[in-house]
């Protein structure tokens, strides 16, 4: 398994977002597991220096979100992410003056900005409404025992109208009762099919690696990229 | 470097313009055959290829789909998907299900299909296959749909509401629902291509489409089903408000998600309902074809009844591709809202 140089950074600049979405910020112990972070108390200006302004982009978020969830709400235009464009704008601007004093180099620089450009259309995406042709946000996830059950129902009601042809029911009841059975495996029933899939993956020759043995393609310049993130994020 | 590629959330491919259906409402910009001056033809699997290498390296896209025409007539389309599979792009495949027999479906998911978009139109066999205008239809996409649950494919159904169905589309989201639909498109009747021929038969009423969308967001709470009416309907003639289990959308044209469409030959148009061809990818790169000074007025376009109306820049008026290919001008109004104006609403809060 390998990840390229470029998608890793993109990952790192996504993960980063959710994390400050979700208000996991780095700081002092907090008392309880459920205590809401208070909101990020950016500044009404953009600090003067780059490094500072870099910072305040990262933060920026929660504002971005806002804005695309009121701007759809407000019927404001047909998609365009405005403020997404202008924060990616202003990093890149504090970036290159990062770049012009020194203190990180172009190469670094860009995958910096790789991060957050990523960052930055995800959390425009995940906050933009469906739209024209848009094919709906579809849930991959197994369906729940009860959605089955009610399918199930509605199945057997529908094959007693002798409307639709026998194999077409039959495949599809098929269907049904392979994911119904899902859920009447029991713990061991579960470990032993995870045992099994593992097994099975592992004897075409593609052995499940620890994290540790993952072939990242990442070099030196990307790694240094994500630790110029965090450690601007940290205040190091 | 930064990246200054297009970004698109996704891209249509029409890979033929072939078809085994002659669905009455087809809005395909090509027909009816012998009418349209649409450019026909496709090219061999090479230059195909070449054609989405080249759309691909000039955006950055992640997803594909794949429509029609009927893409299953490809016969090289398990070459098409995997050449995209190996780029990791993700693909859906719009199909009427006809061919989706076990044997092709298997090799279908293996080139990474990860969703199907197949037409369930009525619960009733004799309503589906008089809309699909072939027989066998019905019983072809339920089988098509069964199949792609047994081999753990996914598919979402679509419901095209016209006069003729409307008033079966709760049993019809309940049988989408029993065959394990992950969600329903209920588009309401868009005029183009042939369709255009059979409006007064198809087109809905407003307040058709008023009953069928509350039916459908009760169905919506009921089974849980994801429901997007993906067709742009007005919010004068329709309060979308009152459905808060349905997802609605406007036109996209122009922004990243917006769905360009690139013909079998080349030719790329702003989505797959307008007949504009903006350029030939052969001929020009895809950043110089969408420029705005070719998108813009397509963009800009809004029909003067909007002039006044507070929601104009977000619901633009509905669909100004069937404006144009209906009525011949952008700025036309879209045939729902022009057949609809007797209903017109003026809705409180907007």
């Amino acid at each position: 398994m390998s990840i390229s140089r470029r998608d890793f950074i993109k990952l790192f600049g996504i993960s980063i977002a959710s994390l400050m979405m979700t208000r996991c910020r780095i700081g002092p112990p907090i008392a309880t597991c459920y205590a809401p972070m208070p909101p990020t108390d950016l500044p009404p200006t953009p600090p003067a220096s780059a490094r500072e302004r870099l910072r305040w982009c990262w933060q920026r978020f929660g504002e971005l979100a806002q804005a695309t969830r009121d701007q759809a709400s407000q019927g404001e235009g047909s998609g365009e992410d405005t403020l997404g464009q202008q924060m990616v704008a202003d990093h890149r601007a504090a970036l290159d003056e990062l770049v012009a004093s020194g203190e990180i180099t172009p190469t670094v620089a860009n995958l910096v900005q790789e991060a957050y450009d990523a960052a930055v259309y995800h959390v425009w995406r995940s906050n933009a409404p469906i739209t024209c042709y848009e094919p709906v946000i579809v849930d991959y996830a197994p369906a729940s025992a009860g959605v089955l059950v009610q399918q199930a129902e509605i199945l057997a009601e529908v094959a007693g109208q002798g409307e639709i042809d026998p194999k077409t029911l039959a495949n599809a009841q098929a269907a049904l009762e392979h994911d119904l059975a899902y859920y009447a495996l029991s713990d061991a029933d579960l470990q032993a099919l995870y045992d099994q899939v593992l097994a099975e993956y592992q004897s075409n020759g593609q052995p499940i690696p620890s994290f540790d043995a993952l072939q990242l393609e990442v070099s030196t310049d990307t790694s240094a990229a994500a630790q110029f993130i965090i450690n601007l994020l940290t205040g190091k | 470097m930064k990246d200054t590629k297009p970004r698109l959330q996704s891209l249509i491919f029409e890979a033929t313009q072939r078809c085994n259906h002659a669905c009455l409402h087809c809005y395909n910009v090509w027909q009816p055959a012998g009418v349209s001056t649409y450019p026909r033809g496709e090219l061999d699997t090479s230059r195909t290829l070449d054609l989405l290498a080249k759309a691909l390296d000039e955006t950055s896209c992640p997803h594909v789909t794949f429509t029609g025409g009927e893409p299953l007539l490809r016969k090289d389309l398990p070459v098409l998907l995997e050449f995209l599979q190996k780029r990791n792009t993700r693909t859906t495949i719009i199909s009427n299900g006809r061919l989706l027999d076990e044997s092709p479906l298997i090799e279908l998911l293996d080139k990474g299909v990860s969703l199907f978009e197949l037409p369930l139109l009525s619960h009733q066999r004799e309503v589906h296959d008089a809309l699909s205008g072939v027989p066998g239809a019905w019983d072809a996409v339920l089988a098509a749909m069964a199949n792609i649950r047994l081999q753990r494919g996914q598919f979402v159904a679509a419901f095209v509401a016209t006069r003729l169905n409307i008033a079966d589309l709760y049993e019809t989201i309940r049988l989408a629902f029993a065959f394990g639909a992950r969600a329903l498109m209920f588009n309401r009747f868009n005029p183009g291509g042939r369709g255009r021929e059979n409006m007064e038969m198809l087109l809905p009423t407003a307040g058709q489409v008023r009953r069928a969308l509350a039916i459908a967001d009760a169905a919506a709470a009921e089974f849980g089903l994801p429901i997007s009416c993906s067709i742009p309907i007005q919010p004068c003639l329709v309060d979308t408000r009152a459905y808060p289990h349905l997802g609605f959308g406007y036109c996209a044209a122009g922004s990243e998600r917006a769905y360009y469409t690139l013909d079998p030959l080349g030719n790329l148009r702003p989505c797959n309902h307008s007949d504009l061809i903006l350029g030939n990818l052969f001929e020009r790169s895809f950043p110089e074809i969408i420029a705005p000074a070719h998108m813009q007025a397509f963009m800009d376009a809004r029909p003067a009844f909007c002039d006044s109306c507070p929601k104009r820049d977000e619901c633009q008026g509905g669909c100004k591709a069937a404006a144009q290919v209906c009525c011949g001008s952008l700025r036309a109004e879209d045939p729902f809202l022009h057949h609809n104006r007797g209903e017109y609403l003026a809705i409180p809060g907007i």
